[in-house]
């Protein structure tokens, strides 16, 4: 319901406010008030990471495990915990990371990449095998496509199976290049290609949705933290 | 009938701003005639509901906001949401984040919510904000065994092991249910693949409406339920005004912004069929020229 104008007296909302409105100005044309608000949120944006990645990373992870002493900074009557000398590993890969500001040292910062690239696929691939392989199939065609419930069948949840594993099979026949798309395997390729459409068009419309929830977001910001209009 | 064929070819040029000025001015309209769609839970977000409903009293959820302020307007209604069902039906709320940007997520709706609804609810024994923690998949992998193993402290500094809320909690295969709302890379995925899958745990998950088709192959067997985008938190919100009719109000946040989502839909609708009957009557005068 349309209430009274009431103008928020937090500082806060205002300049979060005026910024909203410098970026939609954007919408008629590049400006230098959107440039503002872009250059602000670049700047923002960078001091924030900062400042969280030292005080829940390197302060926690590095500063605290080599100098527990360090800890009474924060919490005065802290009792110290003891040194832990394997944090070096992580530092010496992280300063080693640091070396490819330096061309002639650039290559030293291989190492570290190598490290964390072979971590997370070694850790990873082992996880996407079992949960988008294994079980993926296993929820295409495991369910049976005639489910029934006290002997009653269900035939939605049977002609959802059924989609979902036609949609399956089918979108994978497209992408079988080895045997041309002709007669009757050429047709089920189409089918494929009529499921990955109609995939596209659900993902552009689920993109748009939230698009349109984003602008909803910000005028509920507008029009009821900031002019307090919205009940 | 010729006149308006016109107007509809002339139309094909339409300057872009004044889509986006009559989407914006319809938003507005409905948002300020409080306009909404009573909604009701689907089969897809139902489930979380039912789950939250079924666990013993007392069991931990832990709730995982990856998510940053540019997607909170789809994301932040379903966390304040869970986080009245869960105050309300009993069981302590832990709060941490694969993103930078989670503990701000995070104390807003502490604030909003477990300070300003639930006054006689506490931090340590009711809820528990652990935060922030870098590494993603691997933060998720180090605390299968024990929380301890990355968070020495809650957020206010007090240790984990003084916290009524954990007691009964040492890895994350303690918890009744583990909810991540995610708004990208590191999110649910990650706790599906490194924790749901590994532990057995049961994982729920809210997600962008960018996100949603990527998630919804993971249900019903590897997630419990998915919220997609405002429309499922307008869901779960529907599935508590049910189920809790004398503490939440009938419309919440999620359900306030449908409203004005269904006629920006509409808007977008509109202009899409004016757009191509335009260039086809166009099509058709050059044809027939």
């Amino acid at each position: 319901m349309i209430a009274a104008v009431h103008l928020s007296t937090e500082l806060s909302v205002w300049v979060s406010a005026l910024l909203t409105l410098m970026v939609f100005s954007f919408l008629y044309r590049d400006n230098p008030l959107y440039k503002i608000a872009e250059h602000v949120f670049v700047g923002v944006s960078a001091a924030y990471w900062m400042v969280v990645g030292f005080w829940t990373t390197l302060w926690p992870q590095v500063i605290l495990k080599l100098a527990p002493a360090a800890g009474r900074v924060t919490h005065p009557d802290a009792a110290p915990g003891t040194v832990d000398p394997t944090a070096l590993i992580p530092l010496a890969l992280g300063l080693l990371m640091l070396c490819r500001l330096v061309p002639s040292w650039a290559w030293l910062g291989r190492w570290p990449t190598a490290f964390v690239i072979g971590t997370t696929a070694g850790y990873g691939l082992v996880r996407y095998i079992r949960s988008d392989f294994i079980y993926q199939i296993r929820a295409t065609v495991g369910h049976g496509l005639v489910p029934t419930v006290d002997g009653r069948w269900l035939w939605q949840e049977s002609l959802a199976a059924l989609l979902i594993l036609v949609g399956t099979l089918s979108g994978i026949v497209y992408f079988i290049n080895t045997r041309q798309h002709r007669g009757a395997y050429g047709g089920v390729a189409r089918l494929g290609l009529f499921f990955m459409l109609v995939t596209f068009g659900a993902s552009f419309g689920s993109a748009v949705m939230a698009r349109v929830a984003l602008l909803i977001g910000r005028f509920q910001h507008l029009l009821g933290d900031w002019l307090g209009l919205l009940s | 009938m010729r006149r308006v064929a016109d107007i509809l070819v002339r139309a094909e040029a339409l300057d872009r701003r004044w889509i986006y000025l009559v989407l914006a001015a319809s938003v507005c309209a409905a948002l300020l005639s409080g306009l909404y769609f009573p909604d009701r839970p689907s089969d897809v977000v139902r489930p979380i509901y039912d789950h939250i409903e079924a666990l013993p009293a007392g069991t931990p959820v832990l709730m995982s906001l990856d998510y940053s302020p540019s997607s909170a307007p789809e994301l932040e209604p379903m966390a304040e949401a869970l986080t009245r069902h869960l105050l309300l039906t009993g069981h302590p709320v832990c709060y941490v984040s694969l993103w930078p940007t989670g503990n701000n997520m995070i104390a807003r709706v502490v604030t909003r919510i477990c300070e300003a609804e639930f006054p006689e609810a506490a931090e340590g024994r009711d809820w528990v904000r652990l935060g922030f923690q870098a590494g993603g998949e691997m933060f998720i992998n180090s605390l299968r065994d024990s929380l301890t193993a990355r968070y020495a402290t809650d957020m206010g500094g007090a240790s984990l092991s003084s916290l009524p809320a954990l007691s009964d909690v040492r890895g994350l295969g303690d918890f009744g249910l583990i909810v991540s709302l995610s708004a990208g890379m590191p999110g649910l995925k990650e706790w599906i693949l490194y924790a749901g899958d590994v532990l057995e745990v049961p994982v729920a998950g809210g997600c962008t409406g960018v996100g949603a088709p990527q998630f919804f192959p993971y249900y019903p067997l590897q997630l419990v339920g998915l919220m997609g985008a405002l429309k499922g938190a307008a869901e779960y919100e529907a599935a508590l005004a049910a189920g809790y009719p004398e503490a939440v109000p009938r419309v919440q946040r999620a359900t306030q912004g449908m409203g004005p989502q269904a006629v920006a839909h509409v808007v977008i609708v509109a202009f899409i069929l004016l757009g191509n009957l335009g260039l086809w009557l166009a099509r058709r005068r050059k044809e027939g020229a």
